[in-house]
């Protein structure tokens, strides 16, 4: 099997929110912790994946590439569990139903195995919303610090 | 690795805990030339904010530069520019509050009243559909240390505490001796009611696992047991029909049950409406025995941004100014929906990560419009931030009042210097506030 039809449920795991809650969300640590998909092992079979494997999660609303690794709140089958963060966002529905809280649980989504990278946050926040940058295209990765001007205090 | 701290020179004791909704006010600090190094009491979560990693900590107010590029700079030139945008703008939304205090909270409504701004906090994300439920149908409430002292069947439904609320079990609900309940964990049941087999049920007397989605079937289904009428299926949103008969038959026979909902009922597709059932079926079990109700709030002082909107405005959150009064509409003056009609020219942040909280749709339109961070730490909205103002933490290096889950008012203390540059909320949205004045006088 190459694909396979899931349904997202995301919300908190606890150590997503500890890196997330510790403030050291640009390394590589918080990407670890919370750029995951915890999938039901016979659905991981199912697809050849093992712990750590690569898969790009794709719904109606974005497309994203995240760490697989087994769930040990199973069984659920048919069901993803994503920590809430940046990778996560992308792929979760903005729809209210006019009662201004946007679909966090319960969507559609497709998975397959794939080879890209998982990014990191500063790297996905430009990539994906393009603020500063016009052309995505070849460009180096931000790392895992802040980047940013320090005052000279001297001139 | 997990060595104890021996090496503190200082221990300041009843320090509040400033991460979740259980406003834990019984945390040790251990202190070492003005720097925390170690933490008592506190959760994994608690203590890995209030230890902290520095090395994404905002120590200078920052402004983006023509090649997109985030430079220090003054305090007077950063605040300046913000008043400026935010006087210039027509349809600003001041967004955040859930980590800082009521103090704050205060100055920032304030500032959407004299900039015609839309002000909203997390509640618009998370327990907002809560707030709508218990303005429709009224609230059943209770506090924690009723819970502690009297509670002999806790539910929790739609919520994980083991994961975003470690001590809920520990310091209230479930564990600790009460006065009616002398031998603790032995002399209360524990249902967990989720689709996963969560860290919490892994505790719990009993898992009951239902389908994602349909909550409010299942909810239905409890009342019409409990009113007498039979289920014409075996099976009610993926649950075996004689474990809902067994579940109500437990709920009838309690002595004092509380039910605590988290956001596994709001964010799905019923949204309010899975609470506005829950609290008819807690109406209906208060003709068998006392039964009450507690959401499961996640920031610090999340509640208290409700608590003081409902008290200034008349409104919980989602307030809008732009006419000169407040008003207050569902899916009209709430952020989500703003964003997603790509209306706001203005956008900021306080003491929130919107690049955490935002479905990514929402958050295309902050790429457009000018966008201002006031927080502690280097997040993912800093990525999409033209001015960035750094902040103090309550309850560390700031004093302030933050609301816990059931509404009760915590104090938080201050207990360590802050670093040099920065500010608290409080004191940056005064220099905010006065200089917008000052812009409105002039014309």
């Amino acid at each position: 099997m190459d694909q396979m039809n899931v349904i997202i449920n995301s919300g908190t795991s606890i150590i997503q929110a500890f890196y997330e809650k510790k403030g050291s969300t640009l390394k590589d640590e918080y990407r670890q912790a919370t750029a995951v998909a915890f999938m039901d092992k016979e659905d991981m079979n199912k697809l050849g994946i093992s712990n750590r494997d690569k898969i790009r999660v794709s719904t109606k609303w974005g497309s994203v590439v995240v760490y697989a690794d087994i769930s040990h709140d199973g069984p659920h089958k048919g069901m993803i569990f994503m920590p809430k963060g940046p990778w996560t966002n992308i792929v979760i529905s903005p729809e209210t139903y006019c009662s201004n809280i946007p679909t966090f649980k319960g969507i559609e989504a497709t998975i397959e195995k794939t080879d890209e990278e998982v990014q990191l946050v500063a790297d996905l926040m430009r990539s994906t919303y393009k603020k500063y940058v016009s052309d995505t295209e070849n460009l180096e990765s931000i790392g895992q610090k802040p980047v940013y001007k320090r005052l000279d205090n001297d001139a | 690795m997990h060595e104890p701290i021996t090496d503190y020179d200082k221990v300041v004791r009843n320090c509040s805990c400033s991460y979740c909704g259980n406003n834990c006010d019984d945390i040790t600090y251990l202190i070492k030339d003005n720097n925390i190094v170690g933490v008592r009491h506190a959760c994994r979560l608690g203590a890995s904010k209030i230890i902290n990693d520095n090395d994404q900590r905002l120590l200078n107010p920052m402004v983006r530069n023509s090649e997109g590029i985030l430079e220090e700079t003054s305090w007077d030139y950063a605040l300046e520019l913000t008043a400026q945008l935010l006087h210039d703008s027509i349809r600003p939304v001041l967004y955040g509050w859930g980590e800082t205090s009521v103090e704050a909270i205060k100055k920032g409504c304030q500032i959407a009243q004299a900039t015609g701004s839309v002000i909203d906090n997390q509640s618009t994300i998370c327990h907002g559909a809560t707030i709508q439920a218990f303005q429709k149908v009224g609230h059943p409430v209770t506090t924690l240390g009723e819970v502690k002292n009297r509670a002999d069947v806790i539910i929790y439904i739609g919520t994980n505490p083991m994961d975003d609320h470690p001590r809920h079990l520990t310091r209230y609900t479930t564990f600790p001796e009460g006065f009616f309940r002398p031998n603790g964990r032995d002399d209360r049941t524990l249902i967990t009611i989720d689709p996963k087999y969560t860290n919490t049920a892994k505790v719990s007397d009993e898992w009951i696992q239902f389908n994602p989605n349909e909550d409010y079937s299942l909810i239905n289904a409890l009342r019409v047991i409990l009113s007498g009428g039979e289920l014409n299926t075996n099976e009610i949103a993926g649950v075996d029909k004689d474990t809902l008969y067994k579940l109500v038959e437990t709920m009838k026979n309690t002595e004092n049950g509380v039910i605590f909902f988290g956001l596994g009922l709001t964010q799905t597709l019923t949204k309010q409406r899975s609470v506005d059932i829950l609290i008819q079926l807690v109406e209906d079990l208060n003709r068998y025995s006392k039964w009450s109700m507690l959401p499961m709030r996640g920031f610090f002082n999340v509640n208290g941004f409700n608590i003081a909107m409902t008290s200034e405005t008349g409104y919980p959150y989602g307030v809008d100014f732009a006419r000169g009064y407040p008003r207050y509409m569902i899916g009209e003056t709430t952020t989500i929906d703003l964003l997603n009609r790509r209306e706001p020219d203005f956008f900021l942040a306080v003491a929130a990560d919107p690049g955490i909280q935002f479905p990514g749709y929402s958050l295309k339109h902050l790429a457009s419009i000018p966008t201002v961070q006031i927080d502690t730490h280097w997040g993912p909205y800093t990525e999409l931030s033209d001015i960035v103002l750094p902040s103090t933490r309550v309850g560390v290096e700031t004093a302030g009042t933050g609301y816990r889950m059931d509404s009760i008012p915590i104090y938080m203390k201050k207990v360590i210097d802050k670093p040099e540059n920065c500010h608290s909320d409080e004191w940056i949205l005064t220099q905010l506030y006065n200089r917008i004045i000052n812009l409105k006088e002039a014309g």
